[in-house]
């Protein structure tokens, strides 16, 4: 265990050291906030702009605190996806590039170890994150349009957040499993987007799909009721979770000793 | 005014966010040997490009070897 704490912090420290510490949750913080605030601005904004011809009518109907705090979480499903897979691409193919993995593995270093140690440092990023983003936009929701109750907030918080997990457990898969980082990070964007819009299309058939997760934390803050399959989905992404992590283990053993 | 007044508030911090953001670009972009392509070039799309100039950087920007 005394091995798996020195590689994490390593990679503890890298994180520190390029700074990703740092930008990440401030990117994911303002993505959160934008979304309510434009919401909120966007009449005041047409009516200052003007132009539009006399007598007409636009009604921009505010959101609802819950529709407010689902924007984020949108936002966080595009550009919050691109900004985990594109940062973590590099995570083992980078390293790997480098040669920093063969020096790393030169001494008697599990590559589980190796594997977990990278993803558990990933894991703790995105979610800090992650919650930084969405305290953000449930602040300034709760500011513009009302407080949702934070026990709600917290639930589809810990919902919608397996799903990033998940995400960033395929980056890393792709990334032990190829060699470039840049297919890598478009391998796994492409698989999150093909995964939703299958889920979405046949969500009747796959209601236990991770990409559906999204769904239910949404279906939740709205309706305050948890949708039946949420457990299934959950259980679901937490194996599949897993099981990428041991297969990116294995292909990354293969790997190395091929060559 | 009384109405910006108001609003200040809400808009000042993430205005503090996307300067941070610039600001810690700045630094490194400083600090850093070398970057992917020119250093002027990643100066000028950090600082005049507004919150995506140093996402950008700092994604493709850094070389991590």
């Amino acid at each position: 265990m005394n091995l798996w704490f020195v590689l994490f912090k390593k990679e503890c420290l890298e994180m520190v050291r390029n700074f990703k510490v740092i930008w990440v949750p401030l990117t994911f913080l303002f993505l959160g906030a934008i979304d309510p605030l434009t919401a909120y601005y966007m009449p005041k904004i047409v009516d200052a702009l003007g132009g539009l011809p006399e007598g007409t009518v636009i009604e921009i109907p505010l959101p609802s605190p819950g529709e407010s705090l689902l924007m984020s979480v949108g936002q966080f499903d595009t550009l919050g996806v691109l900004i985990i897979a594109l940062m973590l691409m590099g995570t083992v193919a980078g390293e790997r590039k480098s040669g920093v993995a063969e020096m790393v593995l030169v001494k008697p270093v599990p590559v589980g170890f190796y594997i977990s140690a990278k993803w558990a440092a990933a894991l703790i990023l995105v979610w800090l994150s992650y919650f930084a983003g969405m305290l953000a936009s449930w602040y300034y929701t709760g500011i513009l349009f009302g407080w949702i109750p934070f026990g709600e907030f917290l639930a589809c918080f810990f919902i919608y957040g397996l799903w990033l997990t998940f995400v960033m457990t395929m980056t890393i898969f792709y990334s032990s499993l190829l060699k470039s980082p840049g297919l890598a990070g478009f391998l796994s964007i492409a698989t999150a987007v093909v995964l939703g819009f299958v889920s979405s299309g046949f969500s009747h058939w796959i209601k236990w799909s991770p990409a559906l997760l999204k769904t239910y934390a949404g279906e939740y803050l709205l309706k305050s009721a948890l949708p039946d399959a949420t457990v299934p989905a959950l259980l679901v992404t937490a194996g599949a979770i897993i099981a990428l992590l041991i297969f990116s283990s294995a292909v990354f053993r293969k790997k190395e000793l091929a060559g | 005014m009384d109405a910006l007044l108001e609003h200040l508030p809400l808009i000042v911090p993430l205005v503090i966010v996307q300067l941070l953001l610039m600001i810690i670009a700045v630094i490194d972009l400083i600090r850093i040997e070398k970057t992917n392509g020119p250093k002027w070039v990643w100066a000028l799309v950090v600082v005049l490009v507004n919150l995506i100039g140093p996402i950008l950087y700092f994604i493709f920007g850094r070389r991590n070897d």
